[in-house]
């Protein structure tokens, strides 16, 4: 049935076949919490029965747990896993994510496992940035780039050992990661399916964490990552998320994830923690102003129309091409694309309306420069904030937005000025803090 | 004698749109067919008494949705479904299906590589971007490049700078589309054979080419001429006519006569009126001569000028020309009628890509074989096999839990090496094919109420295509866009005078059935206006 022949060099595993689990022998499967909450496992894994027409689209293996939260009943499609919109309202999510400790199931972002002997000089190879300098225990953001120098993705790559890397990204690499990986001895495996990840952010994160049990988490500086023992449960937690906040990720078996959530709420309950949904993650990066795969930006071989692909530079990514180091794919193209003018720029904007607007262009002087890809309200600084594509040669001056929006029956046709913005609209002091906070005294 | 602005030869659906648009610009248009029913090789039959069937397609023919618009043919009783792409069963007794839903899609290929469900991402971003240079050639008229008009010129300029524009990877990119065999271009995608022998079938299924053919990888952009970038990611769906492509037929008829057309069937044309070196009429069988001041045929090249001309009517060198046009046919067609639903014990109940029709196991070695043996003149030993189940998608063409099974066969050569198709011999192809059928599908045979094969021959004899070739005329590069059938001709145009092709013989040939017909009836339109 399976069509795939044996590569020596690069592996590659179905998912359900090797669940990733922490070294055995550094965290002893301890008694088990009482089950405080359910799971399904058929609901996270595909089950292999079930025809791919079955479902369009899957649960997580927090489904259970995260509709109890919800009073809203507001769903929307992740990397096809169902992923509440919002859950309660985006105000109330919001003040808990600037004020207290946001909870989300972040299980549908793409993970994969990438193991072996070659395995640092692989990833060294395939990310522009320098993967020799991560040690153990460390998350660094990476882009990737085709070797035309186009982005084929970003994300995090976390060192989780010596040969052992975690690859986090919003959309499918498996083809590019295994095109890539010849020549190497290097495992790669897809793990999306059978790794839970929980986000926790907020001014209130690490004190939620230190109560469930997380010990001295306050001494985790920004992209550290270390293993915790949490009543029996291996969970691997790292100082990211994209939120401008104090915040964690959270790692760990799809089993233990509704246990670990209940948790969360429990010990978390006088901190102000509250589960949050899809649209306060979304607002929260562009507030940061973080580009998103297949939203803001379209990888190299997502786009149709080539002028669509951007560069590392054209993304405000250029921090993370290292062309000075050791070679990586793409680098001779980028060293030629960085004395050349981009061809656009992706932007934040900041704009004077209250709604949050969607495909609208971006204008100057009458001309179309570019378009809007995202946008959000921000209630903390009383503006709408956009992420958008912009013509480089129209990036300095006046710009407008022109919208189309509904009054009563009729279309008023509104041109609103854009600022933009240079630097994130909101981002936390807290962020950098080392120890961070345990007290709610910030 | 009776005379019209226009007239159309063939009721097919380049025949029947050309007749439209023609009688909607005001012409007084008269379409003559042969046969009892509209439609040509897209004509329905009652196999047996309720039971309705595309006697000669397979029956997914469809019309461009800007001809079904400019028409109107909603308005005169046209309903489409969109349906997921099918099924393929494997040999190893599983399956893949084609799903429109990106998600669900994804899945399907991860079952047979969870690299070739990445891989479809860049695949699918290959096909849009040749649809998209594909699409504007195929409504109008290719002029021929080496032509030395000012036009020709003006526009050959336009094409230069638009690509010199391009990035040299897309244009090398696209050299391998139009130039690679499927089997060489799948390869750069998918890994699994599953997923490649889906992809080739679903291309080259009705032509001559194997999957290791060169120039086979372009024909992978036909399903994707429709497609759009917003769509979820999927396979491109399946677009089917309910009651089948004879309703595209009775639809574009109704439209004809809305406009104040006429239609007259079993009226076989055998002679065009020639005077002064220019068309002035038809003569059909019984002797009835009727005038008009301009011929569109809708019969393939060769049957339009070696059937209706004296050759030595026509210009130096042009029968030699015209013979050598490649016409052969690739399909035999087998007709069922079934007293219940096929079961295909395969696929999971409740499949909704059932609906887009099942192929036969196949790989892309089979299919080679089945290339070779058409070359070779022999029938077939491992065809491949396409079905569809018309009464999935419109219970009404047979009654109430009936169904019928329509079933393609293709790499079936029109001449047998050794002799002529003889009733045994198709009955040994008959026998080869329910066989095959039976093994997907047990106690197929026990539900069989009518059963009819028809030969490249006998469609042939019976629609008047040469070669019995439902494409008119082999599709490889040679015979495409300037050069289809001939540069000379690829405009429309013939060098009889008031003589114009609207068949597929011309361009685009089958890339959108029906733009060939509206294509020539633009350029006849504007003739008969500019006579005033």
């Amino acid at each position: 049935m399976n069509g795939e022949s044996d590569m020596a060099l690069a592996e590659q595993v179905e998912p359900g076949e090797a669940a990733e689990a922490p070294d055995a022998a550094e965290h002893p499967d301890l008694d088990r919490l009482e089950a405080t909450a359910e799971v399904d496992p058929d609901l996270f894994a595909h089950a292999s029965d079930e025809p791919p027409f079955g479902r369009r689209v899957l649960t997580t293996p927090l489904h259970l747990s995260v509709a109890a939260e919800s009073s809203t009943n507001l769903w929307t499609d992740w990397n096809g896993y169902t992923t509440p919109e919002i859950l309660t309202s985006l105000d109330d999510e919001y003040r808990v994510l600037r004020h207290a400790a946001a909870l989300g199931d972040i299980s549908p972002i793409v993970k994969y496992r990438i193991s072996g002997r070659d395995a640092g000089a692989y990833l060294d190879r395939l990310v522009t940035g320098n993967v020799m300098q991560l040690s153990v225990d460390e998350a660094m953001p990476v882009v990737f780039c085709e070797d035309r120098g186009f982005v084929v993705g970003d994300g995090h790559l976390f060192r989780l050992g010596e040969g052992e890397y975690r690859l986090v990204t919003e959309e499918t690499h498996l083809a590019w990661l295994l095109d890539s990986a010849l020549g190497f001895q290097v495992r790669i495996e897809d793990v999306s399916a059978t790794l839970a990840a929980l986000s926790l952010q907020g001014p209130h994160a690490a004190a939620v964490l230190n109560a469930a049990g997380f010990c001295e988490i306050e001494t985790l500086r920004p992209y550290g990552a270390r293993w915790f023992d949490i009543s029996g449960m291996p969970v691997y937690a790292s100082r990211t998320g994209a939120t401008g906040e104090l915040g964690y990720e959270l790692w760990l078996d799809p089993e233990d994830a509704p246990m670990l959530w209940a948790r969360l709420f429990d010990k978390g309950a006088e901190f102000g923690i509250a589960a949050t949904g899809f649209a306060l993650r979304e607002l929260a990066r562009i507030e940061v102003g973080i580009p998103r795969a297949g939203c803001d930006y379209l990888g190299a071989f997502t786009a149709v129309d080539p002028a669509d692909a951007s560069t590392p530079f054209e993304l405000g990514l250029a921090s993370l091409v290292d062309l000075d180091g050791g070679h990586f794919t793409g680098r001779e193209a980028l060293r030629r694309l960085k004395q050349r003018e981009p061809r656009h720029l992706v932007v934040a904007l900041a704009l004077d309306f209250p709604e949050p607007i969607q495909f609208c262009a971006i204008e100057r002087d009458g001309g179309i420069e570019g378009i809007v890809t995202s946008s959000g309200f921000s209630q903390a600084l009383g503006v709408n904030l956009a992420l958008g594509r912009l013509r480089y040669a129209a990036s300095v001056g006046a710009l407008a937005v022109g919208v189309d929006f509904r009054e009563g029956l009729r279309v008023r046709r509104l041109k609103i000025p854009a600022r933009l913005l240079t630097e994130p609209a909101i981002i936390s002091p807290l962020r950098h803090t080392v120890p961070a906070p345990l007290l709610a005294d910030y | 004698m009776e005379r019209h602005d226009a007239i159309i030869i063939g009721g097919g659906l380049n025949g029947l749109t050309a007749a439209a648009y023609l009688a909607r610009s005001g012409a007084r248009v008269l379409l003559l067919e042969r046969n009892a029913a509209l439609g040509g090789a897209d004509a329905s039959y009652e196999i047996v008494p309720g039971f309705t069937i595309p006697r000669y397609s397979l029956g997914t023919s469809t019309l461009p949705a800007r001809i079904v618009s400019e028409l109107d043919l909603a308005r005169h009783g046209l309903r489409f479904l969109r349906v997921d792409g099918g099924v393929s069963l494997l040999e190893d007794g599983g399956y893949i299906a084609s799903y429109r839903d990106g998600a669900i899609h994804r899945r399907e290929l991860a079952r047979h590589s969870l690299k070739d469900a990445d891989g479809w991402t860049r695949f699918r971003r290959d096909m849009l971007r040749g649809a998209q240079q594909l699409r504007p050639l195929l409504a109008g008229a290719t002029g021929d490049p080496t032509r030395r008009s000012f036009s020709t010129l003006r526009r050959l300029l336009k094409t230069a700078s638009r690509w010199g524009e391009k990035d040299v990877g897309e244009l090398h990119d696209l050299t391998r589309l139009w130039t690679l065999s499927c089997a060489d271009f799948l390869d750069d995608y998918f890994r699994s054979d599953a997923v490649k022998a889906r992809l080739a079938s679903d291309a080259l299924a009705g032509t001559s080419l194997g999957p290791r053919a060169p120039t086979g990888a372009r024909h992978l952009l036909g399903a994707f001429i429709d497609e759009t970038a917003g769509a979820s990611g999927g396979a491109p769906a399946r677009v089917l006519a309910i009651g089948g492509p004879a309703a595209i037929a009775r639809a574009l008829g109704a439209a004809v006569e809305a406009h104040g057309g006429m239609i007259r069937t079993e009226a076989e044309v055998t002679d065009v009126l020639l005077r002064e070196g220019g068309a002035r009429g038809v003569v059909l069988a019984n002797g009835e001569e009727i005038q008009a001041s301009a011929i569109l045929s809708d019969l393939d090249l060769k049957r339009t000028f070696l059937a209706l001309f004296p050759w030595s009517a026509l210009p130096d060198g042009f029968v030699e020309r015209v013979g050598r046009f490649r016409m052969r046919g690739v399909s035999a067609k087998i007709n069922i009628a079934l007293d219940s639903a096929p079961e295909f014990q395969a696929v999971p109940e409740g499949c909704p890509a059932l609906l887009g029709g099942m192929r036969l196991a196949t790989t892309l070695d089979k299919m080679d074989r089945a290339s070779d043996d058409w070359r070779d003149g022999i029938p077939p030993r491992a065809p491949l096999i396409d079905m569809l189940v018309p009464t999935l998608a419109d219970p009404t063409l047979a009654p109430h839990g009936r169904h019928v099974l329509s079933v393609a066969v293709h790499y079936v050569p029109e001449t047998l090496h050794d002799g002529v198709w003889t009733g045994e011999r198709r009955d040994e192809l008959t026998d080869l094919v329910v066989e095959r059928i039976a093994e997907a599908s047990p106690g197929i045979r026990d539900r069989i109420v009518a059963l009819e094969t028809l030969t490249p021959p006998d469609i042939e004899s019976e629609v008047g295509i040469t070669g019995g070739d439902l494409s008119h005329g082999e599709t490889t590069l040679d015979q495409m866009f300037f050069n289809r059938p001939s540069p000379a001709l690829a405009g429309y145009e013939t060098p009889i005078r008031n003589l114009y092709l609207c068949s597929q013989s011309v361009h685009p040939g089958p890339l959108g059935v029906g733009n060939a017909g509206a294509n020539a009836a633009a350029l006849v339109a504007s003739f008969l206006g500019k006579r005033g």
